[in-house]
């Protein structure tokens, strides 16, 4: 295999020193202040422009699906969950979804209302995440903790409902693992209330600000055509005008019943042009729409049980006699994530797990995003697509202006004490004490 | 003035100066920290990081033009604390007033900038090079502006008879909005906002960093320094912050406090001193604090627009004005 | 676009050739029920590009994934589609299936008629081994350049080294970290 990439290579390399005396190459990446995460960009630059781009992704391959293919089906549902860091219930929903039409499960309706629920409260904490990742990336860095500082409520929110900020754990094949009780609807209808007055500033900071709109506009730009044949998904396709939500397209859980529509940057008036500037307006429109979804959800939500299977013992039982395939999509925040699954009955380990996250699609239309653009352009068109971010291992705490460093240790002890308030019924909400 | 006499006030010139320099990033960072939401660093922490740099390996790229690079921060440092001699600091003159002007200041001014490009092209970092191009670009379209700002008052001032006009003491000691007319009122006034806008700029500070532009080209030219050479260019950016600051109050805002309040000798001049030091403290904040949190950085092409078309013509304009003005009051 | 027409239109192409079809619905939404479908078939891999020109022109089409998987002495690929993005449950997922034997493991590539799928067949290249004509770049994506096994194929006499060394290695990787966590 080598030998047959080196020379190939070398061609190419070739070829761009011919078609182009005057270019330099500037490699950015793996590791790069514009970069969260390793991936390889080298490009081939004439004074400031972007002649010719080569992506080499793979610094951060992990081989989760081989991993899946050795561990019983409720440990990959947890390996899932850990595929990403940002959109961590993307994938559980997925492959629930996948697992399901496999073994034949039916779902009770309460558990899909609160799928959609804590699906929807993801995408406003991830779309939050990538406004302030964009504004760093512009340089301004005040947008930046001005957004991160907002998107904490949200987080509060879920750590409330699923004892989690990231990685919630709360599908399980056949339904969900905790409900949402009408005592906790008030402070998830407050936290929604807050946001819907954040839009406005939203709207001003980021699509009237003169100089994000010098640094987005007509940047980056992705025609309808090269999004349709390039495959992209998620608010980069719909930014282009195309209308491509799997929400809508292929509904599943409580969707249909929601009525969710694919948003482009027409439904604010705008001509659809593709560019940067378009992706944050399909992402804060999508923002007001996780809203409405979870306003609804919240109205509409039915009584009943939360999973079709109350032991986690009879769903082994069963999922071990399951035989079949079956796939599960879902409309993660950045786009459409899918699963395949064949199960075999008597095997606790799936035979063929193949996992694809939105970033994968949106890969392809990196190439004419970057055609002709500057340099000072590759920060913002990498991250316009919002690839994703990795985690830490200890945090500090600033309280009353002292600074306290809690390690590991001290985190799991107190995570497990929040687990037994959480689970003796005593959560408290966190909104509400820190008065949003 | 004693060569004794003059060393002394040299050394404490720079050695103030550095310390004010090093006050005011350290407040330039917490206040920007607090505009942010943000709790920031504390006001120390400016002078820890040039010792924790000095106290670093100094590592020169394998691909580098050795002289060159460890030459580069010399010079600019160099250049910076040589700008600091020709300032009028409150009431009192410049220490190396008579042996240059306020072309020459610009000049030294310049030096920085130039020695960074060249530690840039010399390091042999493509983010390095092309961090550099930024900075010549971006010098290329600031210099007119800042040339005409300084060059209109100096003219103003010849008009009025005084002299040497090129002199920062003479400039310093003449402050023009009392002299002028309402026309050369609203050109002193252009020249100010072009000066202003100049200094980001200068400073290569948001929207303007655009040679450092960490996001993009990683800290472009200083992206190969460390330790010593490092810590010399973060000096020279500490002491510049201080000379471009002292440059517009020099040429706009030269005004003390001590003589209306009536307090002569030893107490108006450490009076005015302090004033002085508000007056920094004041450009610094509104031409660089404020204006690195409010906004984006620019491209380089668009900062090229922003300072030979509308900074430009405003200082033209700037100009235009006072000459008009010297027309209309025959002086 | 519904499962029913998708499947007229890949039966008058293909007639015979499309063998084993299946049309699964389901029924989503509990006030608003609506009927979701899936079709399921096997092709060769001859009859696979004039399939997705079909598909092409029935409706936008969009690749999800190429999902592979070693089956013996032969490797199972299974394109998912989706046609007729665009419109409220609109869409259709078109599973079509094909095999290859692992001697002779080449399939046509889709590139020229979908560029976006690229990706998914530059790394069944590298898991699987599969061949892929007509791709335009066929350097590896996900895995280093110089790992020279497939990992997803199950005749793989060094994979299991790599997999062992992997995990001693980890082993050992999480015993320093504790340590260092400490100190730090």
């Amino acid at each position: 295999m080598r030998e047959k990439v080196k020379p190939e290579e070398k061609a190419e390399a070739n070829e761009i020193a011919q078609a182009c005396s005057t270019c330099f190459e500037v490699p950015i990446g793996p590791i790069h202040p514009a970069l969260k995460e390793g991936i390889r960009f080298t490009f081939w630059i004439e004074g400031e422009r972007i002649r010719k781009v080569d992506i080499r992704p793979g610094f951060m391959h992990r081989g989760i699906e081989f991993m899946g293919t050795k561990r019983n089906l409720i440990q990959v549902l947890y390996l899932a969950e850990r595929i990403c860091g940002i959109c961590s219930i993307s994938h559980p929903l997925a492959i629930v979804q996948a697992v399901e039409q496999a073994a034949g499960i039916e779902v009770p309706p309460r558990a899909q209302y609160i799928r959609v629920i804590i699906g929807e409260l993801e995408r406003i904490h991830s779309h939050l995440l990538w406004a302030g990742v964009a504004a760093h990336e512009l340089g301004f860095d005040t947008l930046l903790h001005y957004v991160w500082k907002v998107r904490e409520p949200v987080l509060d929110i879920l750590e409330d409902l699923t004892g989690n900020r990231i990685n919630y754990a709360i599908p399980i094949y056949g339904g969900v693992r905790r409900d949402v009780p009408p005592e906790k609807y008030p402070v998830l209808k407050d936290a929604l209330r807050y946001y819907r007055s954040l839009v406005d500033d939203f709207v001003n900071f980021f699509l009237r600000d003169p100089s994000i709109e010098a640094r987005t506009r007509g940047v980056g730009v992705l025609t309808p055509a090269e999004a349709d044949s390039l495959c992209a998904v998620g608010p980069t396709a719909r930014a282009s005008g195309l209308r491509k939500d799997v929400r809508q397209d292929w509904p599943y859980f409580a969707y249909p019943d929601l009525e969710v529509k694919a948003i482009t940057p027409e439904d604010m008036g705008l001509e659809v042009r593709g560019d940067v500037y378009d992706r944050i307006v399909v992402r804060l429109l999508e923002v007001v729409q996780s809203i409405e979804i979870i306003e609804r959800c919240l109205e509409e939500m039915p009584d009943g049980e939360i999973t079709a299977f109350p032991k986690v013992a009879a769903l082994l039982a069963h999922l071990k006699k399951a035989e079949g395939e079956g796939i599960g999509r879902h409309e993660a925040p950045r786009g459409e994530v899918i699963h395949y699954i064949r199960l075999q009955a008597g095997e606790e380990a799936p035979v063929v797990w193949k996992v694809k996250a939105p970033t994968y699609s949106n890969l392809m239309p990196w190439y004419p995003m970057f055609r002709d653009q500057e340099i000072a352009d590759i920060p913002i068109v990498a991250a316009s697509i919002d690839p994703c971010i990795c985690c830490m291992e200890r945090v500090q705490i600033v309280r009353d202006g002292r600074a306290e460093t809690m390690w590991r240790e001290e985190l799991l002890r107190l995570s497990w004490d929040k687990t037994r308030r959480i689970v003796g019924g005593l959560g408290a909400s966190h909104v509400a004490r820190e008065g949003i | 003035m004693s060569g004794v006499n003059a060393l002394w006030q040299a050394i404490l010139v720079l050695v103030g100066g550095g310390a004010v320099g090093f006050l005011y990033k350290g407040l330039d960072r917490k206040l920007a920290a607090r505009l942010q939401g943000r709790i920031g660093p504390p006001l120390r922490q400016p002078v820890l990081d040039v010792i924790k740099l000095l106290l670093k390996e100094n590592v020169v790229p394998r691909t580098a033009i050795p002289w060159l690079f460890r030459a580069a921060p010399f010079l600019a440092f160099v250049a910076a604390t040589t700008a600091l001699l020709y300032l009028p600091v409150g009431s009192l003159r410049p220490v190396l007033s008579g042996y240059g002007d306020l072309v020459l200041l610009l000049y030294l001014l310049a030096v920085p900038a130039l020695a960074m490009a060249m530690g840039g092209f010399a390091s042999g970092s493509p983010y390095a090079v092309v961090g550099a191009q930024r900075e010549i670009v971006m010098m290329m379209s600031y210099e007119f502006p800042l040339a005409i700002a300084a060059v209109g008052i100096a003219w103003r001032l010849a008009s009025l008879g005084l002299s040497p006009a090129f002199s920062l003491a003479t400039i310093a000691a003449n402050p023009l909005w009392g002299a002028v007319g309402p026309l050369g009122w609203m050109g002193l006034l252009f020249l100010f906002v072009s000066l202003l806008a100049v200094t980001p700029a200068e400073l290569s500070k948001i929207p303007f960093d655009i040679p450092e532009a960490e996001t993009e080209i990683a800290g472009g030219l200083l992206v190969e320094y460390s330790g010593v050479s490092l810590a010399l260019f973060y000096l020279a950016d500490v002491i510049k912050t201080v000379v471009i600051a002292a440059l517009v109050v020099a040429l706009f805002i030269p005004y003390g406090i001590a003589a209306p309040l009536g307090v002569a000798g030893v107490g108006g001049q450490v009076l005015d001193l302090l004033f002085f030091l508000v007056k920094l403290f004041g450009v610094i904040f509104f031409a660089v604090t404020v204006v690195r949190v409010a906004f984006a950085r620019l491209k380089v092409d668009q900062v090229a627009r922003f300072y030979l078309l509308p900074t430009t013509l405003l200082a033209l304009a700037g100009l235009l004005l006072l000459v008009l003005d010297k027309v209309v009051m025959g002086g | 676009m519904r499962a029913g027409e998708v499947l007229a239109a890949l039966q008058g192409r293909l007639g015979e050739r499309l063998r084993n079809p299946e049309v699964k619905a389901e029924t989503v939404g509990y006030r608003r029920p609506r009927e979701r479908e899936c079709l399921w078939a096997e092709i060769a891999r001859e009859d696979l590009l004039e399939a997705v020109r079909t598909l092409k022109e029935l409706a936008p089409l969009h690749i999800s994934i190429i999902s592979g998987a070693d089956v013996g002495d032969r490797i199972e690929l299974i394109y998912h589609f989706a046609v007729g993005y665009g419109t409220e449950t609109g869409e259709v997922m078109v599973n079509l299936r094909l095999t290859v034997p692992k001697d002779d493991p080449v399939v046509p590539s889709l590139c020229d008629l979908i560029p976006g799928a690229q990706t998914t067949e530059r790394e069944k290249i590298e898991f699987l081994g599969v061949e892929f004509q007509g791709i335009p770049d066929t350097r590896k994506l996900f895995l280093p350049d110089d790992l020279a096994v497939h990992p997803w194929r199950k005749d793989e006499p060094e994979l299991a080294g790599y997999v062992r060394r992997t995990v001693a290695w980890e082993e050992k990787g999480d015993e320093g970290k504790g340590e260092a966590r400490r100190e730090g």
